[in-house]
């Protein structure tokens, strides 16, 4: 039994004696479903009678598994202090170890994952297009000090490529010297390892560490949260070796630093907390910390917020396993936004601008879902000579 | 049930709510085998129901029970499922209606100050709707964030703010409740008075789905305060904070709720060396009343030589309270809590008996800071928790401490369960509290309209000897 295992039973057990039931509150996939099943306690009380093999792990109950955004909103709620989205992700590990089949949505990425190194079935020389329209260099072994690991999504999908190319311009008006993995670059595996692929993830992350610390960067710069909660907390030893940084993070030391100034806007903006940020990594402060210091910006926080910002219902597998509950957890949180009379929703992480953005499509919202980096880029003014000096 | 025939019911709830709402994989019925009630731990998986169905209709629920009717198979209604008496437990299988997806506000009127709403909905989504409109519930229980309608009204839910705005029980104007034949019943006019006809909607408050399952329920509300505040003050002990609570009924100030009770890390709250105990006071109202009402009420912590918290202290306190009120109320460990009614005059002799005599006869041990509590008010509640006990005849010595304390409550003039309902817990135990014929009378009334006794059987009544 691993340490995962044994874990994952006594948040099971603990949950078990409790079966209070405040988890299902704010649980976005039980919000949509409404099933006692698909919550957190629902989920733990299936781990604990599998586990004890008093159920044999059926359809339902790969549903029950999957039907889960890791999002960590639960636990805010939890009586017990659980830690629910870890003893969830340690559950998936468990029945793929026991063979129980992969779901037939996650075939595609898995596949993609083992043949391309991504997971939305692009070519690795794919990888480096983005970049065509930026100064940004290959990193150099032992000369590049900032190493900005751009991330699958940002990087191939099309509608979002606008995010990496407006941080390396960032980087650029700030005067900072930086480099990219480009066609070298590898998926953090941060999808395998959600959806329960641990031998997966793991030749993922050996490889990918190998190509980072192949670099000896200083500082390695993430622009998804994805793949900063997966590189600070999923790879032993690479945060205490390398100072880990979310874009937010560094944007933030670039703006506090006056090395980052912008122009006067008048908009009213809301800030949604990625849960792999947020919650998971707990950085909150950093993004609202450049918003305010945007002259005349009017900052507005949603109902829920911080800790206890409700997930976009983009993570975990569950927008490619079950497209409808995700969208309809977007639309919600997209409400919740919408309620603070903001012009824009701005955000940090590919998924949410992926999901929020739909649910705007879908319900002809005029709301704007930007990303933090495309919506500083346009605000941001160069520095005087004076500042450069 | 024999599987062709389960089959069968499961069909023809099939074609009636669809494939999606009829549930059967003992995964999905996993969370339906037990509610939060200790049961024995190795019971735990032992009451499946036979099906779990998800209605979102009256007309679903009546299809439900005539399918269930034609069968004698018993019908277990539930609401947010956080139960402590074994209410939800099936135990003799049977068809698990969910009520968690009837979640509809049917109307806010909010000249006549009342609402209509499906049972599913928790008190929590209700409020937030409310406010919308300007309207609150005016009921905050432990449970607020699962706690259903329908599952409050069945066991006669507690709120905070008893005092000033009652319990749900108090906000009760109508009820419409799917019958064990499956017609439907309307209690009578959605108007908080009236002097014509029974008043059969109280039979179906605090009935725990025994006599038939509520569809919709028509609620009274209050518009949003426009001021509310919190006086917060210590006591050298729990009883000097118990003469204060006394003194608070006597004066007739208004306030919404106030507890009282012995806990540990005071100083933490800003509390001087040595004091032991609290109570706290909250007030709902206009600003010139809730002014009026806070200082009236700080000359009493005065009088009765309590140390007043400062008011910015007393904010804090209240909302983390207030934040961890539901979690903090859950029973996450082998532990029980005890809600009993008992009144004033027999607090001490109350307490007294129950941790000098009753706990170390059985073993059961307070959870510290747990031990000594009260809601000031109308309700009289005493609370306390303690740990299970441990060992030889664990479950049965466990069973025996229950009867004595209900013995206890009872014999002081108080009351076995002042909000948790009945259940299996204290099936037998109500005889203590009633009347033969009392008991009877409550027989009649479920032979009446649930002649089959399909209606949550096995739970509220006792056993005929």
């Amino acid at each position: 039994m691993t340490s995962g295992t044994t874990s994952m039973l006594e948040t099971a057990e603990a949950c078990a004696k409790c079966r209070c039931g405040c988890c299902k509150d704010q649980c976005p996939m039980y919000s949509e479903i409404i099933e006692e099943s698909i919550s957190p306690k629902g989920r733990n009380l299936l781990i604990r009678a599998v586990c004890n093999g008093i159920l044999e792990p059926d359809e339902r109950a790969v549903r029950i598994a999957y039907s889960c955004l890791l999002c960590r909103r639960d636990e805010f709620d939890c009586s017990a202090g659980l830690k629910n989205a870890e003893a969830a992700e340690a559950f998936r590990e468990y029945l793929v170890d026991r063979g129980v089949p992969l779901l037939s949505q996650h075939e595609p990425l898995v596949k993609s994952l083992e043949n391309y190194g991504n997971p939305w079935q692009e070519s690795r020389a794919a990888r480096k297009r983005w970049a065509r329209e930026i100064k940004g260099k290959k990193a150099i072994p032992g000369k590049t000090e900032v190493l900005f690991y751009v991330g699958c999504t940002f990087a191939l999908d099309r509608s979002l490529q606008e995010s990496p190319k407006a941080l390396a311009h960032l980087m650029e008006l700030a005067g900072e010297e930086y480099g990219l993995l480009l066609e070298d670059e590898l998926c953090c595996g941060s999808t395998a390892k959600r959806i329960g692929q641990r031998t997966l993830f793991e030749k993922l992350r050996k490889e990918n560490e190998s190509r980072i610390r192949g670099i000896s960067a200083k500082t390695v710069v993430t622009a998804c949260a994805g793949c900063y909660k997966t590189l600070k907390q999923d790879y032993p030893g690479l945060a205490k070796d390398t100072k880990l940084l979310h874009s937010s993070e560094y944007l933030w030391r670039l703006v506090s630093s006056g090395k980052l100034n912008f122009k006067k806007t008048n908009m009213r903006v809301t800030y949604h907390d990625p849960c792999h940020l947020g919650r998971h990594a707990e950085v909150y402060d950093d993004p609202r910390r450049i918003l305010k210091a945007v002259p005349g910006l009017r900052l507005i926080e949603m109902k829920n917020s911080k800790e206890k910002a409700r997930c976009c219902g983009g993570g975990a597998g569950v927008k490619t396993a079950y497209p409808e509950i995700s969208a309809k957890a977007a639309l919600r949180r997209l409400e919740e936004a919408k309620r603070t009379g903001a012009d824009a929703v701005v955000t940090t992480c590919p998924f949410c601008v992926q999901t929020l953005r739909a649910a705007a499509e879908a319900s002809s919202s005029r709301m704007r879902v930007l990303e933090l980096s495309v919506f500083l880029d346009e605000l941001a003014v160069p520095r005087s000579k004076e500042a450069r000096q | 049930m024999k599987e062709p025939e389960l089959a069968e019911v499961r069909r023809e709830l099939v074609a009636l709510l669809g494939e999606s709402k009829v549930l059967s994989s003992k995964s999905d019925l996993l969370p339906y085998t037990k509610d939060t009630y200790r049961i024995r731990f190795e019971d735990d998986h032992r009451y499946f129901p036979d099906l779990a169905v998800l209605p979102e209709t009256t007309s679903e629920v009546q299809g439900i029970v005539k399918i269930a009717a034609r069968r004698r198979m018993p019908i277990i209604p539930k609401g947010g499922g956080s139960n402590r008496t074994g209410m939800l437990v099936p135990i003799h299988g049977g068809i698990l209606l969910d009520t968690i997806k009837m979640k509809r506000v049917v109307e806010i009127n909010k000249p006549n100050l009342y609402v209509t709403v499906q049972p599913g909905i928790t008190l929590k989504e209700l409020d937030e709707q409310l406010a919308d409109h300007g309207l609150w519930l005016t009921q905050e229980q432990g449970s607020l964030k699962i706690a259903t309608v329908g599952g409050s009204i069945s066991t006669s839910g507690f709120s905070r703010f008893h005092q000033k705005y009652g319990v749900i029980a108090d906000r009760v104007m109508s009820l419409e409740v799917v019958l064990a034949d499956g017609s439907v019943l309307r209690t009578g006019p959605k108007v908080l008075y009236t002097s014509t006809g029974y008043r059969l909607l109280q039979l179906f408050i605090a009935a725990e789905g025994t006599l038939g399952i509520i569809t919709e329920a028509t609620l009274r509300v209050e518009p949003l305060p426009e001021a509310r505040d919190v006086v917060l003050a210590f006591y050298d002990d729990f009883w000097g904070a118990n003469d204060a609570a006394q003194k608070l009924m006597a004066s007739g100030v208004v306030f919404s709720g106030a507890e009282a009770y012995e806990g540990h890390g005071m100083e933490r709250l800003g509390a001087p060396k040595g004091k032991t105990s609290l109570v706290y006071v909250i007030f709902h109202g206009t600003k010139g009343e809730v002014e009026a009402d806070t200082a009236f009420v700080k000359r009493i912590v005065e009088d009765t030589h309590g140390h007043l918290a400062e008011h910015e202290v007393a904010l804090t306190f209240l909302t983390s309270y207030t934040q961890q009120w539901c979690g903090a109320r859950a029973l996450t460990g082998f532990e029980d809590v005890i809600t009993t009614y008992v009144p004033m005059e027999r607090m001490r002799e109350f307490y007294d008996r129950l941790w000098n005599v009753i706990a170390p006869k059985y073993g059961l041990e307070a959870l510290p800071g747990e031990k000594l509590g009260l809601d000031v008010g109308r309700y009289r509640m005493a609370g306390g928790r303690y740990w299970l006990p441990k060992g030889d005849r664990a479950w049965e010595r466990y069973q025996e401490a229950v009867h004595e304390i209900a013995e206890l409550a009872t014999s002081l003039g108080g009351s076995i369960q002042s909000c948790h309902g009945v259940g299996i817990q204290h099936r037998e135990n109500i005889a203590l509290e009633y009347s033969d014929v009392a008991i009877e009378t409550m027989r009649s009334i479920k032979k009446l309209l649930d002649p089959d006794n399909i209606m949550n059987p096995g739970k509220k009544i006792p056993s005929k000897k």
